[in-house]
């Protein structure tokens, strides 16, 4: 065994005479808490007795390990390295060629706390944590269907990771749940850190800036996608959940949707499409009407804008750009700092960058309104892996209208329309709803009705999903 | 593969710069025109441009004192090659896509405007929102070079009061581009333009000083509108005149008048009219000659009771409404008799509807309809209904009798 792991401090060996045979514990230190099992052992009568034989001894050690729950046996040396570095205490005993490997783990897990990046005002306030099982309860406790089904995996040739995917029997699409099965054993990965890592091999598309795997660290979430049919990928370490298959506008749902009014939740939901646009569009749109179509202005409005350029010594474009890349230096100061200092991060951002270069006359006033409606408008999504996604495409679309003008800015808004809709997810389309549209969907894409109006919709004949 | 990959890539990335950005230009780069003055100068023509001064009409900058706008003057056989021999003297590229208004001189309007329009139509960077006028007695010239105070740039001030006139008073016309060159087209009717003239000191209103008094020393101000038979203006048509063009053509949206009180005939009663509409309409009478009548329909409020009518009689309101339906058609009759007698242009279009109605009859007319417009009877028939009389009753002079 030393001979494997080498000659770490943290891995524990302990021998001791259990009823004469010489016996062999070993676990690793604040992984696993062997204190109970030991006791147990320590406190039994019949193996104080000498002159035992190591088959006695063998049966009789599996009674005092049912305190501590699991316990494997375990012939294979490389099965049982594998379940002591999870966290089992081993037990040798001379003369015997199978292992005892109790279940003593004893990882120091965060409590459960409210999610950091899914933020509601109404709705649970649980999030996931880094704990494979804890994350797998709390999403049992939502949904009580014995329909529901984990399978466990081990992925990662050197971290050997514990991951499950969790799917209602009786919803789930068992076309994708094949093929997500055959992703997942295909992948050859060596380490899985996060669950990202997965995500990177399953999607369909290496090459396309929109995100088609969903994730979540909220359970009440993850619940959700499970009753409508989708499959949600746990990974041990981290709290974000993965969810298969991702669709373009489950991107603009939010928990809270489901949480206030259906009529203030369709608004809001309208409101976040229309952030996607602004997000999108405005930097470049502005360069368009700017330098090439400067008729499309209204009058008054031209006049205002020309009295602000005078004297800007950059193009629309530069001028754009530089803000632009500003602000994304200043959001990602701003993360990496702590608390304390980020807020006079912003402080400087705010006065220096935005007031200070307007006063100067680098950067005209109606730019820095544009950029930061932009940047405002992308807080706006509640996906942050689509904003970064948006992030990126702006920069492209900035440097198309600056060549080609509106003219430009509507063949590529063609284009990735078409990459849209030729995106799937594990063979999904990804616009589904939309395009191809379905009728069915409606109620909860663009708007969400209310149940009892589904109720009604139902009724009338119309099916459910 | 990853070769030939990122080669497409960079070719394809080339592609943004190699373009060289056609048709590209940022906004301080541009001359924007935002009135165009058009005189006639020997042979050819002589262009006005007024150009927004950028510095001067930013918020935060400006107020060094400079004129709001540059005007630049050239001459040329058309109005491109005018506007070519402009850009010798305007440091910037020009740029007509935000014209407000376009201002012809007398004297070119009097030799006729097709072949000015021709080029205006013809741009494709004009849009065709902006309004025509004419400047009444003067040069176009001129009138570019008055500054207004209160909107900054003259142009736009000359923009939104031909708009709120038009609305407010029904006295002037707003006559766009497209609409000129309909009426131009049309068979049996003639156009008609806004007028625009000088009030003040003409040397006086080119200086910034004319933005720093109180009262101006020249101010832009509409006259009436100019009546044209085909592209040539004939004559002018004063504020009745006018009034009654644009009943006829249906572009009343509210305006006041008055009217003699009935009963008590020492004092007037004035009126605001919020509602009109007019319908010309023909019929050929027994001899086979054309007979128009007009359908005018009228409401009005009372605004101003000069006079000690009892306004609690039922028969007062009768009265008043008798009176006003005389007054509308005295006017009418003469603004038309005027119109016909003196100019033989007709900016109504009778000639149109009976186009319309009896095309065959039409084309007896067709070669000499001025003429014949002379002699046609025409009769008014307006119905009046008043409305509102305000917040109080009785009018304040009858109860200082009492």
């Amino acid at each position: 065994m030393k001979a494997l792991l080498g000659d770490s401090p943290d891995i524990v060996y302990r021998s001791a005479r259990l009823g004469g045979i010489e016996s062999w514990f070993i676990y690793v230190e604040g992984m696993a808490d062997p204190r109970p099992l030991l006791e147990a052992i320590h406190f039994d009568s019949m193996l104080v007795e000498d002159k035992l034989d190591p088959q006695q001894v063998y049966t009789h050690l599996k009674q005092p390990t049912i305190a501590s729950g699991y316990l494997s046996e375990q012939q294979e040396l490389r099965q049982v390295v594998h379940l002591l570095l999870t966290g089992f205490t081993v037990i040798f005993l001379e003369g015997m060629t199978s292992t005892l490997c109790v279940d003593t783990n004893n990882l120091k897990t965060r409590d459960v706390q409210e999610p950091a990046s899914e933020a509601v005002v109404r709705g649970p306030r649980e999030g996931f944590t880094e704990s494979l099982s804890d994350n797998l309860a709390l999403v049992r406790r939502r949904i009580k269907s014995p329909s529901v089904r984990v399978n466990a995996f081990t992925l990662g040739t050197a971290t050997r990771t514990d991951t499950a995917i969790m799917y209602l029997e009786d919803k789930v699409d068992h076309e994708v749940l094949k093929e997500l099965r055959r992703r997942l054993q295909q992948m050859k990965l060596e380490k899985v850190l996060e669950s990202n890592y997965i995500e990177e091999m399953i999607q369909d598309q290496q090459y396309s800036p929109f995100p088609t795997v969903c994730n979540s660290e909220r359970p009440d979430t993850i619940s959700a996608n499970l009753l409508e049919g989708r499959i949600a990928i746990f990974v041990d370490g981290t709290p974000f959940v993965l969810i298969v298959p991702a669709l373009f506008t489950q991107f603009f749902q939010s928990a809270e949707d489901y949480n206030q009014r259906g009529d203030f939740g369709s608004l809001v939901r309208l409101l976040r499409y229309f952030c996607f646009a602004i997000s999108l569009l405005t930097p470049s749109f502005f360069i368009a009407i700017t330098t090439f179509h400067q008729e499309m202005i209204p009058t008054n409005l031209l006049m205002s804008l020309i009295g602000q350029r005078e004297g800007i010594p950059f193009p629309a474009f530069v001028e754009a750009l530089v803000m632009e890349v500003t602000f994304e230096i200043l959001r990602e100061a701003g993360i990496r700092l702590p608390k304390s200092v980020g807020q006079s991060v912003s402080i400087v951002g705010t006065i220096v960058i935005g007031q200070a270069a307007v006063e100067a006359g680098f950067v005209s006033a109606a730019m820095v309104i544009v950029v930061a409606l932009t940047a405002i408008a992308n807080f706006a999504l509640p996906a942050f892996n689509l904003a970064i996604s948006i992030r990126l495409l702006r920069f492209g679309m900035m440097a198309i209208a600056a060549s080609f003008g509106l003219y430009g800015l509507i063949i590529a808004l063609i284009m990735l329309a078409l990459h849209l809709c030729q995106l799937e997810s594990l063979g999904v389309p990804y616009m589904t709803s939309l395009a191809p549209f379905r009728l069915k969907f409606q109620k909860d894409t663009l708007v969400r009705l209310t149940q009892p109006m589904v109720k009604r919709l139902q009724h009338k004949g119309g099916e459910d999903q | 593969m990853i070769f030939r990959r990122s080669i497409l890539l960079l070719l394809i990335l080339s592609l943004l710069v190699l373009p060289g950005c056609w048709s590209r230009s940022e906004l301080n780069e541009l001359a924007v025109i935002v009135a165009l003055g058009i005189d006639k100068y020997e042979k050819g023509y002589m262009v006005t441009a007024q150009v927004v001064n950028p510095s001067e009409i930013g918020l935060q900058r400006g107020s060094v004192g400079a004129s709001p706008v540059i005007v630049y003057s050239a001459p040329g056989h058309t109005i491109p090659d005018a506007l070519q021999r402009i850009l010798s003297q305007a440091p910037r590229k020009l740029y007509l896509s935000h014209l407000r208004v376009l201002v012809f001189g007398e004297e070119i309007a009097r030799a006729g405007l097709s072949d000015v329009l021709d080029y205006i139509s013809r741009n494709s960077e004009l849009r065709t929102d902006f309004y025509l006028a004419v400047a009444q007695g003067t040069e176009a010239a001129d009138v570019l070079q008055v500054l207004t105070p209160f909107e900054h740039i003259p142009a736009n001030s000359l923009y939104s009061s031909i708009l709120i006139s038009n609305k407010q008073w029904a006295a002037t016309g707003k006559v766009t581009l497209q609409q000129f060159v309909t009426e131009l087209g049309r068979e049996g009717a003639n156009p008609i333009m806004s007028g625009v003239e000088i009030i003040g000191d003409k040397q006086q209103g080119q200086t910034v000083n004319n933005l720093h008094s109180v009262r101006p020393k020249a101010l832009l101000r509409h006259a009436g509108l100019a009546l044209f038979r085909g592209d040539k203006l004939v004559g002018w048509a004063d504020e009745t005149t006018s009034k009654s063009i644009n009943y006829l053509l249906k572009d009343v949206h509210t305006t006041v008048g008055y009217v003699k009180c009935p009963k008590h005939k020492d004092g007037i009663i004035g009126v605001s009219i919020n509602q009109s509409s007019a319908q010309i309409h023909v019929k050929i009478n027994k001899e086979g000659e054309p007979e128009f009548w007009v359908d005018f329909q009228i409401d009005a409020d009372l605004e101003a009771v000069q006079c000690a009518i009892d306004l609690t009689q039922e028969e007062s309101f009768r009265l008043i409404e008798i009176e006003l339906k005389d007054v509308m058609r005295s006017i009418t009759m003469r603004s038309i008799n005027t119109i016909r007698e003196k100019y033989s242009t007709d900016v109504f279009g009778f000639g149109e509807v009976l186009h319309r109605k009896y095309p065959k009859q039409w084309n007896k007319y067709r070669d000499h309809w001025p003429d014949k417009f002379r002699q046609v009877k025409i009769t008014i028939d307006p119905h009046v209904s008043l409305r509102r009389i305000g917040s109080i009753v009785q009018p304040l002079r009858r109860e200082v009798h009492e």
